[in-house]
C-alpha cells in the first residue's frame, strides 16, 4: 500500500532553491534534502553538512595498498624465490616501491569510489522519488527541496505553508508505493 | 570595506579585450545543455557513423587476423632480430599508453588546476585514455611468445613455486598499466553516473512517445540498463557532498598515477646501461610526450565530433586554443629534454653515449629523427599565432603531426639505441614486416570501434559539469533572490 | 582613482621598524663571515656558495610564479603578484652582486677543475673544455644575471606602469627589442595594438616577456645548476639537475610566498587576500613537495639501478658517513613529513600548521642545497660551521631589507589589473 514518503517543492534556478534551503535549514529540519541536476557551489554550508568523510576510505585504501605491495615482494623476492637480479640486494624498499605505489593508488581509487557508495546508501534503485513523473526534470534542469514526513518537525499544513512561502512553484505529496 | 578604508582602492574593471569568452556560447539554458548531449545518444545514428563503424571494425578483425596468425606462428613474423630484439611492439605499446595520458591529465590534473574549460572535453578524453589503454595492453601481451603463460606475470602460486622478479621494470609495467586501466575506468565510471541518470530520466519521460510495441521494449530494456548503472542517483546535495570529494580524491590520485605511469614505462629504457636509453631526464620527459601526444590524440578526434554532431557551442574555439596551448607548452618541454639529453650526452664525456646520439640524428635512422624533430619540435611552435590556435581545419593538420611525430619519438628511441651494438659486427638495420605494420595499423581500427560506440551510446560531453560552470548555474547570480544568501565560503 | 596611484607607500611605523630585524642580521652576519674567511677560507666559500644558491632560489620560482601567472592568465594569483615580482627582482642586481665573492673565491677554493693543470689530461674535463674554461664560466655568469635583470624589471616595470596606467604618470616606454616584440605581436596575433589603451597595453607587454621568457628561465635555470653547483664535482652528468634544483626552488619560493602574503593580511597592509589565495597557494606547496620527491627520486632510482659507476660515485659519496643520515633525513623532511602535514584541506590555511612547515621547508631546501654543495670538502659527513650562518644571515638579511625597501616605495598590490575583479570576487 501506498503511504506519504515526503513533501516536494520545485524550482527554477540554483538562487531560488538556495534562499529556500536556508529557509528549511533554519526551521530546524533534519530528514530533508535538496536535488539538484548539478552539485550547487555553497550548497552544504545552507543546510549545515559537515565535511564529507570520503577521505578515510582513502587513506586506509592506500595504506593498506602500501603495506600489501611491500609485504608481498618482500616475502616473495627475500624469501620463496631469492634470486640474485643485477647486484641487487634481495629485498629493497626502492625497487619495490614502483610496484608499492601503484598498488596504494589502485586500493585508495577502490577505497574512494567505494566509500562514495557506502556514505550515500547506494546503490538504491527502490527510491520513492524515482517513481515520481514530476521528479525526473531533477537531472535536467529543476531543483527539488524534499521535507520526509518521517521528519520530527514535518507538520503536514506548517510544512506545506513553509515551503509555499519560498516561492516554490509547484508543491506536491510524493508516495512510497510499497 | 571598513578595513580598506586605509587603502588605496584597487580598480577591478576589465577592459572589453580581456573579458574571458564564456564556456558555453549563446547563454543557453540549462535543458538545451541536456537536450543536445543526450540528444545524440537517444537519436538515431547518421550514415557517417555506419559508414565508419563499418570500416573500423573490418580494419580491427584485420588487427585480430594478424594477432591469430601470429600467435600461431610465432614471434618470428615480426621483424625482430639481433641486434634489434625490441621493435614495433614496445614502439606501439609505449605510443598507445601515451596517447591515454591526455585523458587523465584533462580529467585530473586540469580538475585539481581548477580549470573549467575541461568540462566540456573531459568526458571524451577520458573515454580515449581507456580505450588507448586496451589498444597499448595487447603489445606487452601478445610480444610474451607463448602467450598462453602470460599469467606468469601476476603474482600467482604455481606448481614450481616460482615467483615473480620484481627487479625487472617490465613488471613494473605489468601493475602500472593494469592500475592505470582501472583507476581510468573508475574515474570514468563515477563521473557518469549523473549523466546516466539524465538518460534514465529521459527515457522514462519519453515512454508515453513510444508508438509501437517494438519501440516500448527498446524502452523498457535501455531504461532497465542504464537505471542499472545509474545506482538509483537523484542529484540529492547529500549524496553530491560525498561525490565531490570522492571525485576530488579520484583526481588527487589519478595525478600521481599518470606521472607514474609513463615514469615507469621511462624505466623500462632508462634502467638499463644501454647508451641512449640511460638517462635520468626519462621520467618527466616520457610525461611530457604522453601528454603531448595525447593532447594530439584528443583534437583528432575533437575536431571532427564537434562538426559532426554540431557541439560548436558547448567545445568552443577558445577550448581548441586552450589545448592547442598545452600541446605547445608540453612539445617545448619535450624539446628541452631533447635538448638535454644531447648537451649531456657530449658533457658526460661517455663516448658510446656521445655516438648514440650522433648515430640518431646523422646514422642511417636519421630519417626518423628529423621526423620527430620536425613534428614534436617545431610543428607546436606554430600555435604561437592566434590564427593557427583558432582555425580548426589548421589544428586537425598539426594534430596529425603531433601523432605521427611522437610515434616516430619511440621509435627512434627503440631502435636506435639498439641497432648498433658496441662490436660492430652486431650492428644490423631493422625494417618491420607487413605483420608489424597491418597489426599496428589494426589497432586503430580497435580504438574507432570503441570509440564510436561510446558516442553512440553514452553521453559525451559531462552534461552536470557543463551546466557546472554555466552563468545560471551561480546561485549568487543576480536576478533570483540572491540577495537573500550570504556568500558561502569553502 | 587618483588618489590611488598617487600613494606611493603603505609603509606604517610598525613595518619600518621591522627594517631593523634585517639591518641586525647583516651585521651579525657579515662578522660571522669575516670571521670565517680568516679561520678558513675554503670552508667560507663552500658556506657561502650553499647560501648563495639557496638564496638563488627564492629569485628563480618567484620569477617563474611570475611567468605562470601571465601564461595561465590566473585570476586567483593577482594580489601576490606584486610582491612575487619584487621577490624576482632580488635576481638582479642584488643577487649579482652576491655572486661576486663566489667569482673570486671559486677557482681557489670551490671549483676542483678550475685547478687543474692540464685539462687535457682529465677526461671528464677535457671532453667540455668548450664550456668549463674560465673565460667562458664567468662570461657565462654575468651573462645570465644580465637576462635575469631584463626579464624581471620588465615585468616589473610594465606592472608598476599598469597601475598609472590612464594618468599623466604613465610613462610607459618600449625599450629596444621590446619595439620587435610588439610588432611581431601585431603582426601574428590579429589583435589591435592601441597607444589609448594603456592597461591593456601593460598586460600584453607583460605576456609577451612570460612567453619567450619561460624558455629563457628553463635554459638558464638550467645552466646556472650546472655551472656553479654541479660543477663542484664535474665528473657527474646527470639530465635531470636542472629540473631537480627548478622543483626545489619552486618548492620553497612558494612556501615563501605563502608566508609573505599571511603577514601582509595580517598587518592588514593588503588586506584583500583571501582564502582563495592561501589554499591555493598551501596546494601548490603540496603539489611541488610531491614534485620534487619524484624527480629527486627518479635521478636517484636511475642511478641505483643502472650502478653505472661514472654516475654513481656521485650519490655513493653522499651515502658515505653521516652523509647517510642527511640522504634519509631528505627522503622524511623533504617529501615525508611535509606530504603527510599538508594532505588535510584545511591546514593550508592554518598558522599553526603552516608557519612550522614553512620553518621547515626553508631548513630542508637548505639542507637539500648543503647536500649537494658541501660533500665534496666534508667526505665523512656534514660539518657545521659559523660561517654557514653568517653567510645565510648576511644574504638572507641584505635580500629581506632590500625586497621591503621595494615593497614599500611602490603600492604593495597591482592597482588596475584585469584580473584583479576575478580575486576579489571569489574568496
Amino acid at each position: 500500500m501506498s503511504k506519504p514518503f515526503a513533501i516536494m517543492a520545485e524550482y527554477e534556478t540554483p538562487a531560488e532553491i538556495m534562499a529556500a534551503a536556508k529557509k528549511v535549514h533554519g526551521e530546524g529540519y533534519q530528514k530533508w534534502d535538496v536535488h539538484s541536476p548539478f552539485p550547487i557551489h555553497g550548497m552544504d554550508d545552507v543546510m549545515g553538512l559537515d565535511n564529507a568523510k570520503v577521505g578515510w576510505f582513502t587513506f586506509f585504501g592506500g595504506l593498506t595498498g602500501f603495506v600489501t605491495g611491500m609485504v608481498m615482494i618482500y616475502f616473495m623476492n627475500k624469501f620463496d624465490y631469492d634470486v640474485v637480479v643485477g647486484g641487487k640486494p634481495l629485498f629493497s624498499g626502492f625497487y619495490a616501491f614502483p610496484v608499492a605505489y601503484e598498488m596504494t593508488i589502485l586500493l585508495g581509487a577502490f577505497g574512494s569510489l567505494g566509500g562514495m557508495f557506502i556514505l550515500n546508501r547506494l546503490p538504491r534503485h527502490h527510491h520513492p522519488l524515482l517513481a515520481n513523473a514530476r521528479f525526473a526534470d531533477v537531472t535536467d534542469d529543476k531543483f527539488y527541496v524534499v521535507i520526509e514526513c518521517e521528519d520530527e518537525r514535518y507538520d503536514e499544513n506548517l510544512t506545506r505553508t513553509l515551503l509555499e512561502g519560498t516561492g516554490a512553484q509547484h508543491i506536491e505529496m510524493v508516495e512510497d508505493a510499497q | 570595506m571598513s578595513e580598506t578604508a586605509a587603502q588605496p582602492q584597487v580598480e577591478t574593471h576589465t577592459p572589453k579585450e580581456l573579458v574571458r569568452q564564456p564556456l558555453v556560447l549563446n547563454n543557453r539554458p540549462l535543458g538545451w545543455i541536456t537536450e543536445q548531449v543526450a540528444g545524440i545518444v537517444e537519436g538515431k545514428m547518421p550514415r557517417w557513423w555506419n559508414v565508419a563503424f563499418t570500416i573500423s571494425f573490418l580494419v580491427m578483425m584485420m588487427c585480430f587476423t594478424y594477432i591469430g596468425y601470429l600467435i600461431l606462428t610465432g614471434v618470428g613474423v615480426w621483424g625482430l632480430n639481433h641486434p634489434v630484439a625490441w621493435g614495433w611492439a614496445i614502439v606501439n605499446f609505449v605510443f598507445w599508453i601515451g596517447i591515454g595520458h591526455a585523458g587523465t591529465l584533462i580529467s585530473a590534473i586540469l580538475f585539481l588546476l581548477r580549470q573549467k574549460w575541461r568540462t566540456s572535453i573531459n568526458r571524451t578524453a577520458e573515454a580515449m585514455t581507456i580505450f588507448a589503454v586496451i589498444c597499448a595492453g595487447i603489445f606487452p601481451g601478445i610480444h610474451v611468445g607463448r602467450i598462453w603463460l602470460a599469467w606468469w606475470l601476476l603474482p600467482l602460486p604455481n606448481a614450481n613455486s616460482i615467483w615473480p622478479q620484481f627487479r625487472s621494470p617490465l613488471l613494473w609495467d605489468v601493475f602500472a598499466v593494469s592500475t592505470y586501466f582501472t583507476v581510468s575506468l573508475l574515474f570514468w565510471y563515477m563521473g557518469l553516473i549523473p549523466d546516466l541518470a539524465t538518460i534514465r530520466d529521459r527515457l522514462r519521460k519519453n515512454a508515453d512517445k513510444c508508438t509501437t510495441g517494438c519501440e516500448k521494449l527498446i524502452n523498457k530494456v535501455k531504461q532497465y540498463l542504464y537505471g542499472i548503472f545509474s545506482m538509483g542517483w537523484i542529484g540529492s546535495n547529500r549524496h553530491w557532498r560525498n561525490y565531490e570529494k570522492a571525485y576530488l580524491l579520484l583526481a588527487g590520485l589519478s595525478t600521481p598515477l599518470v606521472l607514474s605511469v609513463h615514469s615507469i614505462v621511462s624505466f623500462d629504457f632508462a634502467v638499463s646501461q644501454l647508451p641512449g636509453w640511460h638517462t635520468t631526464i626519462f621520467p618527466p620527459y616520457f610525461v611530457a610526450g604522453a601528454v603531448f601526444s595525447g593532447f594530439g590524440m584528443v583534437l583528432t578526434l575533437m575536431i571532427p565530433m564537434r562538426a559532426l554532431f554540431k557541439l560548436e557551442e558547448i567545445i568552443t574555439v577558445r577550448h581548441l586554443e586552450l589545448m592547442c596551448k598545452v600541446i605547445m607548452a608540453t612539445g617545448t618541454i619535450v624539446g628541452y629534454a631533447y635538448g638535454m639529453e644531447f648537451f649531456i650526452a657530449w658533457y658526460g664525456g661517455n663516448p658510446y653515449e656521445l655516438y648514440a646520439f650522433k648515430n640518431r640524428a646523422f646514422g642511417p635512422y636519421w630519417w626518423a629523427y628529423w621526423i620527430m624533430i620536425s613534428c614534436n619540435v617545431i610543428s607546436p611552435q606554430l600555435f604561437w599565432f592566434k590564427w593557427s590556435r583558432t582555425t580548426p581545419w589548421f589544428i586537425f593538420v598539426v594534430s596529425i603531426f603531433v601523432n605521427i611525430g611522437m610515434w616516430f619519438e619511440r621509435f627512434v628511441i627503440v631502435v636506435t639505441s639498439l641497432h648498433r651494438d658496441y662490436l660492430p659486427s652486431s650492428w644490423g638495420y631493422y625494417s618491420p614486416t607487413q605483420v608489424d605494420i597491418l597489426t599496428f595499423v589494426g589497432t586503430f581500427g580497435l580504438f574507432m570501434v570503441l570509440f564510436l560506440l561510446f558516442v553512440r551510446y553514452l553521453p559525451s560531453i559531462c552534461i552536470f559539469e557543463v551546466k557546472g560552470v554555466t552563468p545560471q548555474a551561480d546561485p549568487h547570480a543576480k536576478e533570483g533572490g540572491a540577495d537573500k544568501v550570504e556568500g558561502g565560503v569553502h | 582613482m587618483s588618489e590611488a596611484v598617487t600613494t606611493t607607500t603603505q609603509e606604517s611605523e610598525e613595518t619600518a621598524n621591522w627594517r631593523s630585524i634585517p639591518q641586525i642580521a647583516v651585521v651579525i652576519g657579515l662578522v660571522l663571515c669575516i670571521y670565517g674567511l680568516v679561520q678558513d677560507k675554503q670552508q667560507f666559500a663552500f658556506s657561502y656558495l650553499t647560501a648563495f644558491m639557496f638564496c638563488l632560489s627564492l629569485g628563480l620560482g618567484s620569477l617563474f610564479l611570475v611567468l605562470v601567472h601571465h601564461l595561465f592568465d590566473a585570476g586567483w594569483s593577482s594580489p601576490i603578484r606584486r610582491y612575487c615580482e619584487h621577490l624576482a627582482c632580488l635576481l638582479f642586481p642584488w643577487l649579482g652582486l652576491a655572486f661576486i665573492p663566489i667569482g673570486f673565491l671559486g677557482p681557489e677554493y670551490i671549483y676542483p677543475w678550475m685547478r687543474i693543470e692540464d685539462p687535457h689530461a682529465d677526461h671528464a674535463l677535457h671532453v667540455k673544455m668548450a664550456l668549463f674554461n674560465k673565460p667562458v664560466w664567468y662570461a657565462a655568469s654575468v651573462i645570465l644575471f644580465l637576462l635575469w635583470g631584463w626579464l624581471t624589471h620588465r615585468l616589473r616595470y610594465w606592472s608598476l606602469q599598469q597601475d598609472k596606467s590612464g594618468t599623466p604618470d604613465f610613462e610607459g616606454k618600449l625599450l629596444f627589442p621590446e619595439h620587435l616584440m610588439v610588432g611581431f605581436y601585431r603582426k601574428f596575433q590579429g589583435l589591435p595594438y592601441e597607444k589609448d589603451q594603456q592597461q591593456v597595453v601593460c598586460t600584453r607587454m607583460m605576456r609577451i616577456h612570460s612567453a619567450y621568457g619561460i624558455l629563457l628561465f628553463a635554459f638558464t635555470l638550467t645552466l646556472g645548476a650546472i655551472l656553479w653547483m654541479k660543477s663542484i664535482q664535474h665528473q657527474f652528468f646527470s639530465t635531470m639537475y636542472g629540473v631537480y634544483y627548478f622543483a626545489g626552488s619552486l618548492w620553497m619560493s612558494i612556501s615563501v610566498a605563502w608566508i609573505i602574503g599571511r603577514i601582509l593580511k595580517a598587518k592588514n597592509i593588503i588586506p584583500q587576500l583571501h582564502t582563495l589565495q592561501f589554499y591555493n597557494l598551501g596546494t601548490m606547496l603540496l603539489a611541488f613537495t610531491v614534485f620534487y620527491a619524484y624527480i629527486h627520486f627518479s635521478q636517484y632510482f636511475l642511478i641505483w639501478n643502472a650502478a653505472v659507476p661514472e654516475e654513481t660515485f656521485w650519490y655513493v659519496l653522499r651515502e658515505k658517513g653521516s652523509w647517510a643520515y642527511v640522504s634519509w633525513a631528505l627522503i622524511i623532511g623533504h617529501f615525508l613529513i611535509p606530504f603527510l602535514a599538508l594532505l588535510r584541506i584545511d591546514v593550508k590555511l592554518t598558522n599553526r600548521v603552516m608557519v612550522p612547515i614553512f620553518v621547515w621547508v626553508l631548513l630542508m631546501h637548505y639542507m637539500d642545497m648543503y647536500f649537494n654543495v658541501m660533500p665534496e670538502i666534508h667526505e665523512t659527513g656534514p660539518s657545521p660551521a659559523l660561517a654557514d650562518l653568517g653567510s645565510l644571515l648576511l644574504l638572507g638579511g641584505a635580500l629581506i631589507w632590500v625586497f621591503m625597501r621595494n615593497l614599500f616605495s611602490h603600492p604593495v598590490i597591482l592597482m588596475k589589473d584585469p584580473r584583479m575583479g576575478e580575486a576579489l570576487e571569489r574568496h
